[in-house]
């Protein structure tokens, strides 16, 4: 703090001095580009201090200064331009373009390369981007920003699973995930929950300590991750120290939220009536109805006179909140440098009893042992506390309040008490005498030496080492589900470790008019996972919620698995004349995951450039500031299978609790990767200096040998096989549009747009052969995973019959379109497709004195999404659930035209699977607006505060959608991990809409 | 500065060499088929895994009985459970994507192919007794489950006629390989019958007088009483179930409430599916019973209604073994959560034993009006005199009532069922339609079309 001070006082002295001594004159002058045309709105600053002015429409500048002083000339895409001020009284300035812009760094795993001289498709995200808002996972900050990355949160829970989708879906039954890479360690990426809910393994990473994230998204650039480069990799590079002051970061935000959508649903008198005419038309007396009714109500007055009216959804989603606080510090010297930080978040969803609290810590360090060794660790470790519900499929879970009945009182007298007496079990029990904690505890760390052999030539090894270990427990006591065992407890714990080596050298040199940059070595990885649980009944008393009191152990076990990664790799670069780019590269990976008969894979790619602009008809031309063609083709893997999915197995299998074996797969000695081949074209396009730029990519994404688990005839002992079969394809276009409308030094406004649209086609499946899971269906010539269901063709206005097409195929090949009553008699038809066919995200940043602003736009176009939970919500009143209030429309004499068929009480009228429950789901939502102000430098200094900015933020302000469930994001989390289950909502909670108050402090 | 270089270079070199084996690695939870089929000790090992597969929830512990039993529903029970697929049992009104439906097969035909295993295996078995144990104990799993999966899947048996209707697949070959996977066809229905036959025959020839929780040769031939009785060969079935009765050793329990809800098997039951606290779910409670005795439903999902009270005109402790949920009515029997399940109690037999005798009007152990009556008496029931074939299918209710019995004495007595002939394609289990999407050789069940 004294060296802080002293420096201090020494400027202001050096200030005081200069104002006092040096000699003030008028000083004018003409900037013109590069063409000698003209500058206006160049701005001008006098170097360390307030001073400044621009260039007016003629490129004319006039400013009062001192002899001695520094004139710094700024204009976008331009080189910045210092200037001495002397005894002159004029000085006239010729910018260049500035080569700079271009070349921004991008990394492109084991290295990196400059934006002009990138020859694949990579989107990068910069900290600014990531850091000025407070998101809640590192995911979600990556939504709407990369063309053709779809990024969804499964539901509204906190630690929901993020599905990452890049350019399209292209395996069956393979993970559809990217590969994660932490300062170049691949790092863990399975979900651990033990209730089919999954948890976002990535939720114990701070997104705060995040510098930037390049998205590898075609195979050139993603193959040098061999077997596990299909779905795009994802690297991440973790904030570093940089020399010179030591700068202390702190910042703290606090948001209220709520669920982006509710629904409505039947009061107590609508109840009443629906349920009474049901009954009625299924031959029931209107005392039998009131016999029904008194079962789920307290009072007979509580139905009859409406005493009672439960708003079962209100109890379930609520006002949630957001806590986020942080500290980071950073600095260094010339031989040490560092970064170190802590965040807290406290976060309460929108679902009553979800919460999460994330601690978690990060030191960076680097270290110059000499001019030529480096070495340096990133460490980080978390921990994560979750207050976990029940999955989506249980009657435990919020979200299935909704089922339950106006009429039935939420709790007891008391008002504490949850009722027992609803149609279904009472969630609220769940608060009152249940828990369900996960601690997940992450531990990234990353040695690595870096030794410069000659001055071309260096040597990095690399040491990773991750752990993701997470205890999770549950409690459900005498008044739950659990009752007749006087309760029900587990406990589960997992390690999973993973152990990384990377070691390559790095070469550089310039031939003659040739850059070489030139990559090699390998990598071994090691993947160990151990499991234990126990779990137990009958507990004393519900005080006692761990397993040493249960009466009875009921269950426990331990279970351990791995795999191993042991890979090659190399690549070359070369730029010749600085604008013929030429780049392949190789990775040869072998792993314990592949068939013993195919254990090694080789993954080549090529790519090709070439820099237009820098050809001599065009070089030095504003209007077409950059033109670059870019091709690409290369070979890459998906290796996320089952880790001994080539072998024929027999586990265990336990009867009366005596020992015993069966089979547990039927495995494939040839069983290897998916292997896609994709094809890249791409054109980068930079106007007037590259104040705009914009960039098209055509692809073709073809995978074959997919994955899958072919399903078999149960006769022969087990439902599927492990298979490498079938072929599928994805192709599509993205555009990426950069645009800076306006720059002056009062107001900025830049504006990004991406859009990109995919097509998903399944070319080839084995025997040809449909493979149907639920409601989705893999067919030949169809998108993967399409809606396969029976067309609801509406209500029969003569009967109140629900009515299907029967679509059954004819000998022509057309389909009769004539409909029936009888859903036997209809055939199930492709209905949809339950991914985007067009994504697109749109940003545009503003600066005004000290304000900033933002907003991004996020939309999606073409997917649907089958409400699984619509045959009991909205099902013509077939059981007691509650019923959406558009069934009040329904069918109530001859000659009514609706849609809801006659509600029947038992009566099944239209609750099979079919449309009736399918809905397209396009929105376009204002995913973030952010509205900062940052203050003065006239009043922060004197704070002695480098930076202090107050902002407001709200994600998912706005959603524009038609979807008619909740939100047209939220799918059932119980089967997120069967990727052929897609677009499947059950009782899904929506994501919540937030709003934020925070500040960035640094000094 | 040299010594970094060094340093580099070691670590390299570690690095370079001997990776490869590190691809070589063991699952630590399972055994390859190499390993399992040369060790004798692991032939009890895969025995004891087929009866995990039979005495699944999904099988024989609840939920075939169940479809049975909501098939025949005209009205004596209510579906008051919010699981789409016994709905579809209750309204008559199954679809071939019918879970239950599927799991049924998919388990059953598991349990099929891990008995084809072991039958497969059993040269490597060296003590000869051991092995004539096991291949009977095999050949009673494989056998009952033929039987099962026949009842539902296919047209009903009938006595006397050519049971040439589409049965199922026989499959008597283990897989432990995923090239030897076939694409079966439907055998007849008396090629079914004929299979689980020759099994139980086997097994009865082949297995102990007793054999602890296991079936021993009482247990098949309890098995074929039943399966006679179905084909309407009541000669068969009356001798099997005497033989059951007079040599088995088990009896009758003392009272009705003690045949049910046991922990443990007791001197009524012929075989019971074992289930424990950590093992095997009884899914006759699950649908049952009330939430408070575990159960899935404040109310019990499945409710008995008035009209099964008809059946009782006196006294009887049978008419009252139920209990009260949210103002319905349950059957006591599935009232513990971890109870056994009584697959075959001898109270099975004596109905057997005296609907066939008096039907071929023969006295066989017992008078069918005797054996009856002794029935009723253990129930506090009042003897009947002058004895009538009704009667005696009217007692069978009585004793029987919720085991899952219903829709099978419907087909084979040949009644009307609420509204459906007894042979109606929609009394008929749809062949599961994730099967016949996987075998396009299957031929699927008339009157189902998706």
């Amino acid at each position: 703090m004294r060296t802080k001070l002293n420096g201090i006082l020494t400027l202001f002295l050096a200030l005081t001095i200069q104002i006092s001594f040096a000699q003030e004159k008028t000083l004018t002058g003409n900037v013109t580009d590069q063409d000698g045309l003209p500058l206006p709105g160049v701005n001008i600053v006098v170097n360390g201090t307030s001073n400044g002015t621009q260039t007016d429409f003629d490129g004319n500048y006039s400013i009062v200064v001192s002899e001695g002083q520094v004139l710094v000339f700024t204009y976008l895409g331009l080189r910045t331009t210092n200037r001495t001020v002397g005894s002159a009284n004029t000085i006239n300035v010729q910018m260049d373009v500035d080569a700079q812009a271009l070349e921004e760094v991008v990394l492109v795993g084991f290295g990196q390369t400059s934006k002009a001289r990138l020859t694949d498709n990579v989107a990068s995200i910069a900290s600014e981007q990531i850091n000025e808002i407070p998101v809640p996972s590192l995911q979600s900050t990556l939504v709407g920003k990369a063309a053709g990355v779809q990024i969804t949160q499964i539901n509204g829970r906190g630690e929901a699973g993020i599905q990452v989708r890049v350019r399209g879906v292209s395996t069956i039954t393979g993970s559809q995930e990217p590969l994660y890479v932490v300062d170049g360690i691949p790092i863990i990426n399975t979900d651990e929950s033990v209730n089919d809910s999954p948890i976002n393994p990535l939720i114990g990473i701070n997104p705060d300590d995040i510098e930037s994230i390049e998205i590898l998204k075609d195979a050139s650039s993603a193959a040098i991750y061999g077997a596990r480069g299909t779905n795009g990799v994802v690297l991440i590079t973790t904030k570093k120290g940089k020399q010179g002051k030591t700068t202390v970061s702190l910042r703290s935000s606090y948001g209220v939220s709520r669920a982006t959508n509710t629904r409505e649903w039947l009061n107590t008198e609508e109840y009443v009536e629906l349920f009474t005419e049901a009954g009625l038309n299924e031959g029931f007396t209107e005392d039998d109805v009131a016999g029904f009714f008194n079962i789920f109500a307290e009072n007979e007055e509580d139905w009859r006179d409406g005493l009672v009216d439960t708003d079962w959804q209100d109890l379930a989603l609520v006002d949630g909140e957001v806590q986020d606080i942080g500290v980071s510090v950073s600095g260094g010297n010339e031989k040490t440098r560092f970064f170190i930080s802590t965040g807290y978040n406290k976060t309460n969803t929108i679902i009553r009893g979800n919460r999460i609290e994330r601690y978690s810590l990060r030191a960076n360090f680097d270290h110059n042992v000499s001019d030529r060794f480096k070495i340096g660790i990133n460490s980080t470790i978390s921990k994560t506390q979750i207050s976990r519900l029940s999955n989506d499929n249980a009657f435990a879970t919020p979200l299935q309040a909704i089922a339950q009945i106006p009429f039935t009182r939420p709790y007891t007298d008391d008002g504490v008490t949850p009722n027992d007496g609803a149609l279904y079990y009472n969630f609220l029990f769940q608060e009152f005498n249940a828990d369900h904690d996960a601690n997940v505890w992450r531990n990234i760390l990353n040695l690595f030496g870096e030794y410069q052999i000659t001055d071309n030539l260096r040597f990095r090894t690399e040491i990773g080492y991750d752990l993701n270990n997470q205890v999770e427990e549950r409690f459900f006591g005498s008044l739950t589900e659990f009752a007749s065992t006087n309760g029900f407890a587990d406990a589960n714990s997992v390690q999973n470790e993973k152990y990384v080596l990377n070691n390559y050298f790095t070469y550089d040199n310039t031939f003659g008019s040739v850059d070489l940059n030139v990559v090699g070595g390998m990598s071994f990885e090691q993947d160990n996972r151990d499991l234990q649980f126990v779990e137990g009944q009958d507990f004393p008393s519900d005080a006692l919620q761990t397993l040493n009191s249960a009466g009875e152990i009921v269950g426990g076990g331990s279970s351990r698995t791995f795999f191993n990664f042991l890979s090659y790799f190399g690549r070359a670069n070369a730029t010749i004349f600085g604008k013929y780019l030429l780049k392949a590269s190789v990775r040869v990976d072998g792993s314990s995951r592949f068939g013993e008969d195919k254990r090694y894979g080789t993954f080549p790619a090529f790519s090709g450039g070439w820099i237009v602009s820098e050809e001599n008809f065009l070089k030095g031309n504003r209007t077409l500031s950059n033109l670059k063609l870019r091709a690409s083709w290369g070979l890459t893997g998906n290796a996320e299978i089952d880790n001994f999915a080539s072998r024929t197995l027999l586990g265990s299998r336990t009867y009366n609790q005596s020992p015993g074996l069966s089979i547990t797969q039927l495995g494939d000695p040839e069983l290897s990767w998916e292997e896609t081949t994709q094809t890249n074209f791409g054109i980068d396009l930079g106007f007037f200096s590259n104040r705009i730029t914009a960039s098209l990519d055509y692809y073709t994404k073809i995978t074959d040998g997919i994955l899958l688990d072919v399903p078999v005839p149960s006769t022969s002992g087990v439902e599927t096989v492990v298979r490498n079969s079938g072929e599928l394809e994805n192709k599509g276009l993205e555009f990426v549009l950069d645009t800076k409308n306006i720059i002056n030094d009062k107001f900025t406004w830049s504006t990004s747009f991406n859009i990109a649209k995919n097509e998903n086609e399944v070319t080839s499946l084995p025997n040809d052969a449909d493979i149907i899971s639920g409601q989705n269906i893999a067919r030949e010539g169809e998108p993967i995973a399409s809606f396969f269901l029976v067309e609801y063709a509406g209500v029969d206005p003569a009967n109140g019959d629900a009515l299907f097409v029967r679509n059954t195929l004819l000998p022509d090949g057309s389909r009769d379109r004539s409909t029936t009553n009888n859903f036997g008699e209809a055939s199930r038809v492709i209905a949809g497709n339950p991914f985007p066919e067009v994504i697109a995200g749109l940003t545009n940043n503003f600066t005004f004195a000290n304000f900033d602003a933002s907003f991004t736009f996020q939309g999606q176009w073409g997917a649907s999404i089958y409400n699984n939970g619509g045959r009991f919500q909205s099902a013509s009143a077939d059981f007691f659930d509650n019923q959406s209030r558009d069934q009040l429309q329904r069918w109530q004499q001859p000659g009514d035209i609706t849609d809801v068929p006659q509600v029947r009480l038992f009566g099944g009228n239209g609750t099979q699977a079919s449309t009736r429950y399918l809905d397209e789901a396009d929105f376009i939502r204002l995913r973030n607006l952010t509205v900062g102000y940052t203050f003065p430098s006239k009043i922060t200094d004197k704070l002695n505060i480098q930076r202090l900015r107050l902002y407001f933020t709200g994600v998912n302000l706005l959603t524009f959608t038609d979807y008619n469930s909740w939100d047209p994001e939220a799918t059932a989390d119980f089967n997120a991990d069967n990727s052929l289950a897609a677009g499947i909502e059950f009782y899904s909670a929506p994501p919540a809409k937030t709003f934020t108050f925070g500040f960035n402090l640094d000094f | 500065m040299k010594y970094f270089n060094l340093l580099l270079i070691f670590s390299i070199s570690i690095l370079f060499t001997g990776c490869d084996d590190n691809l070589e690695l063991e699952p630590a939870q399972s055994l390859t088929p190499g390993a399992v089929l040369t060790d004798e000790g692991n032939m009890q090992n895969l025995l004891i895994a087929a009866y995990d597969f039979a005495g699944q929830d999904e099988v024989l512990s609840g939920q075939s009985q169940l479809a049975s039993e909501l098939l025949a529903n005209e009205g004596e029970l209510a579906w008051r459970g919010t699981f789409a697929d016994p709905a579809e049992f209750n309204r008559k009104e199954m679809t071939a994507p019918n879970f239950f439906v599927e799991r049924f097969w998919e388990l059953g035909y598991a349990g099929i192919n891990q008995a084809n295993i072991i039958l497969n295996n059993l040269d490597i078995i060296t003590d000869s007794a051991e092995s004539a144990r096991i291949e009977g104990e095999a050949k009673f799993i494989r056998g009952t489950l033929y039987f099962e999966l026949a009842r539902f899947f296919a047209l009903p048996y009938q006595a006397g006629a050519t049971n040439s209707q589409l049965g199922l697949p026989i499959q008597l070959d283990g897989v432990v390989d995923a090239g030897a996977i076939t694409f079966p066809t439907r055998s007849t229905l008396e090629e079914v019958y004929n299979q689980a036959i020759s099994d139980l025959n086997d097994a009865y020839n082949l297995l102990p007088a007793s054999n602890g929780v296991f079936a021993d040769r009482y247990s098949a031939q309890g098995v074929l009483a039943r399966l006679y009785l179905q084909q309407g060969n009541y000669a068969a079935a009356r001798d099997a179930a005497n033989d059951v009765l007079t040599n088995s050793g088990h009896s009758l329990a003392a009272t009705y409430a003690a045949a049910f809800n046991n922990d443990s098997d007791g001197v009524e039951d012929i075989f019971m599916w074992q289930i424990t606290t950590q093992d095997g779910v009884n899914d006759f409670n699950t649908f049952w019973s009330t939430r408070d005795f575990g159960g899935r439903s404040i109310t019990g999902d499945i409710t008995v209604e008035a009209p099964y009270f008809n059946l009782f005109t006196a006294p009887d402790d049978r008419s009252t073994f139920f209990y009260e949920g949210s103002g319905t009515t349950l059957t006591t029997k599935w009232q513990s959560q971890f109870a056994n399940v009584p697959y075959l109690r001898i109270g099975e037999m004596h109905l057997i034993r005296a609907e066939s005798n008096f039907r071929l009007g023969t006295s066989t152990g017992l008078s069918a009006e005797d054996e009856i009556n002794a029935l009723r008496g253990r129930s506090n029931a009042t003897p009947i005199t002058g004895i009538t074939l009704q009667d005696i299918l009217d007692e069978r209710r009585r004793e029987l009532g919720f085991e899952g019995h219903t829709l099978h004495d419907g087909k084979r007595l040949q009644l009307t069922i609420d509204g459906f002939a007894f042979n109606d394609d929609l009394l008929v289990f749809p062949i599961p339609q994730r099967e016949l999407d996987a075998n396009p050789d299957l031929q699927p069940n008339p009157g189902y079309s998706n």
